[in-house]
């Protein structure tokens, strides 16, 4: 067998792991379907309840399905490694000749699967509950919008792999205070116009700003950064994956080398 | 290149400190060889170092100072290869709680890089191997603690390792399962000629499994050989039970006897060990009947690998 077929493989054995995590632990399906669908309903009721203009309600409507992409895009990633930490099976696992690159890859085709299932299920429920049709705007803009969404979900999920070697099951938390982070900064709700000065610096520095600026150009909402949000946002994310590899590498090998890899699997 | 299996020069180990816990100097200069084919035992206390050492050899420890040869390549050059060609299974293993053990060989077949169809065959074979085809279909949490070490082993001759690594493989398992277990091994060793690698606090088993052991203690290897070789040198060469009344009180006597060394079980039974029955037998009994115990019975056993263990591990450290 060649030496691609069998990197295939060991790409597929984590995807084969999330896909029966997610077959069989009903609180992960629960993550991927219901947090979404009630995020999306509540600030729909919201807008309502608000008389807000059919271009606000698609401002924030954007905001909610790119926060979920981001959301459920990381989770599965990060659940490749926690998932094994909460089970104490990690250095079962790593004993095996797997690499990084084989659970990255894994997981994030299935976490692009999930987000895929998502993106759709949220597009058709907004369209029929609150008058939104996010799939207006045709396949290219949704591509670019959603593929830049799913790396910095990698960046955010890879992260938190990276986490876990240091913080274990705990780090989970590392998860939610990212998106939380996300949330406020991003401008998921509101533009970052409205933030303070500082914090617009910290903004700029998020992906996921430029992502919404981008289509939510498309809804008559002005685009700043020149131009040039898409790639920004794709230099920004990319630059994130690279770090959260590089970061979950130097922790891999340390938990080698500092016995954390055995104490985990206690 | 080296032809042993397993080949090792001055390895050094230590776990860094942590807040106020100081660093650990978990090995202290191994050395070791091991032929291909043969089943080496490593016994010694806790914290001895037995399961660090193996981790390194399996690939999920680094070392720190040292060099070492597994399957003829380099450990420090040769880590993901290395892992290609070894395997590893510990007691209580912990595997994903809700695989199936269907589910659990096939991922980690496929973590082995294993095509589908010698999946499948690789499955089968262990499950019938490990007595596991009726539970199949059975998640990991809800087998018994023999099944979960017997799917533990199982999966790790997935991908049918040069050298197995097995670290106190038969921890807290009933006998009938242990005995499943060390049969299922030696008959992986006599047809394979799979290298194995154990570490057990259970004399019988590694006496019974292996061709060599080796005796480790804070971190160094203080003595390797056969299991009867290791009794041989062994200066208690016996041991005597002694039950009656008033034991305790010849203590002080028997403590005086050269060759002769005794621990009162209670106030009914001491136990001594002694280098030689024809020398110490009478001078033992005299110095108890002097002391006003009343014998009421004796029993005489050969040395056991239990023994050796104690006498090994009472050592003072050499430095």
């Amino acid at each position: 067998m060649s030496n691609l077929q069998s990197n295939l493989i060991q790409i597929n054995a984590f995807f084969f792991k999330i896909w029966l995590i997610t077959k069989k632990r009903v609180f992960h399906l629960f993550e991927i379907l219901f947090w979404p669908a009630i995020g999306l309903v509540s600030v729909g009721l919201l807008t309502r309840f608000l008389h807000l203009g059919s271009n606000m309600v698609a401002f924030i409507l954007i905001g909610v399905i790119a926060l979920s992409i981001v959301q459920i895009g990381q989770l599965d990633i990060s659940y490749v490694i926690l998932y094994s930490i909460w089970n104490k099976s990690l250095k079962q696992e790593l004993a095996a000749p797997v690499n990084v690159f084989h659970l990255i890859a894994g997981s994030w085709l299935m976490g692009i699967i999930h987000s895929l299932l998502v993106l759709f299920l949220l597009s058709v429920f907004s369209t029929y509950a609150f008058g939104f049709r996010f799939l207006q705007q045709g396949l290219l803009p949704i591509a670019w919008f959603f593929c830049g969404l799913l790396f910095t979900s990698a960046a955010v999920g890879i992260f938190v792999c990276a986490l876990a070697f240091r913080f274990g099951g705990r780090a989970h938390v590392g998860a939610n205070s990212i998106v939380s982070v996300m949330i406020l900064l991003s401008g998921i709700y509101y533009p970052v116009e409205v933030l303070p000065a500082p914090l617009r610096i910290v903004s700029a520095c998020i992906p996921v700003t430029y992502f919404l600026e981008y289509f939510r150009s498309f809804y008559g909402f002005p685009i700043g950064t020149a131009n040039h949000s898409l790639l920004i946002g794709y230099a920004l994310a990319l630059l994130y994956v690279m770090a959260a590899t590089a970061t979950l590498l130097a922790a891999v090998r340390n938990s080698r080398k500092s016995g954390i890899l055995l104490k985990m699997s206690e | 290149m080296p032809q042993t299996a397993i080949q090792l020069q001055g390895i050094h180990k230590t776990y860094p400190g942590k807040g106020s816990s100081p660093s650990v100097h978990a090995l202290r200069g191994i050395d070791l060889e091991v032929d291909p084919g043969a089943v080496f035992c490593i016994l010694g206390p806790n914290g001895a170092g037995k399961t660090t050492l193996i981790s390194i050899l399996a690939g999920l420890l680094y070392l720190d100072e040292g060099s070492g040869y597994v399957c003829g390549l380099e450990i420090s050059g040769n880590r993901r290869r290395i892992r290609e060609l070894v395997n590893f299974a510990s007691g209580h293993s912990n595997l994903p709680d809700n695989f199936t053990v269907d589910e659990t060989l096939n991922y980690f077949g496929m973590l082995y890089g294993l095509a589908k169809k010698k999946r499948l065959k690789k499955t089968n074979y262990l499950a019938e191997f490990f007595e596991l085809s009726e539970y199949r279909k059975i998640p990991f949490n809800q087998l018994s603690t023999g099944l979960k070490q017997r799917l533990a082993l199982a999966k790790s001759l997935i991908n049918d390792p040069r050298i197995l690594f097995l670290d106190e493989p038969t921890i807290g398992l009933d006998p009938k399962v242990s005995l499943l277990i060390r049969e299922r091994l030696q008959k992986l060793n006599q047809d394979r000629q799979t290298t194995i690698i154990l570490t057990t606090h259970q004399m019988d088993e590694a006496e019974q499994m292996s061709d060599r052991i080796g005796f480790l203690k804070d971190g160094r290897f203080i003595r390797i050989a056969s299991a009867a070789d290791l009794k041989r040198s062994v200066q208690f060469q016996e041991r005597i039970t002694i039950s009656g009344r008033n034991m305790g009180a010849a203590l002080d006597r028997l403590q005086g006897i050269a060759g002769v060394s005794c621990t009162v079980l209670n106030e009914q039974q001491i136990s001594c060990r002694m280098d030689s029955r024809e020398r110490r037998l009478h001078l033992i009994l005299q110095a108890l009947l002097q002391a006003g115990a009343m014998i009421e019975d004796i029993a005489i056993a050969q040395a056991t690998l239990g023994d050796v263990f104690v006498k090994l591990a009472e050592q003072s450290d050499p430095d």
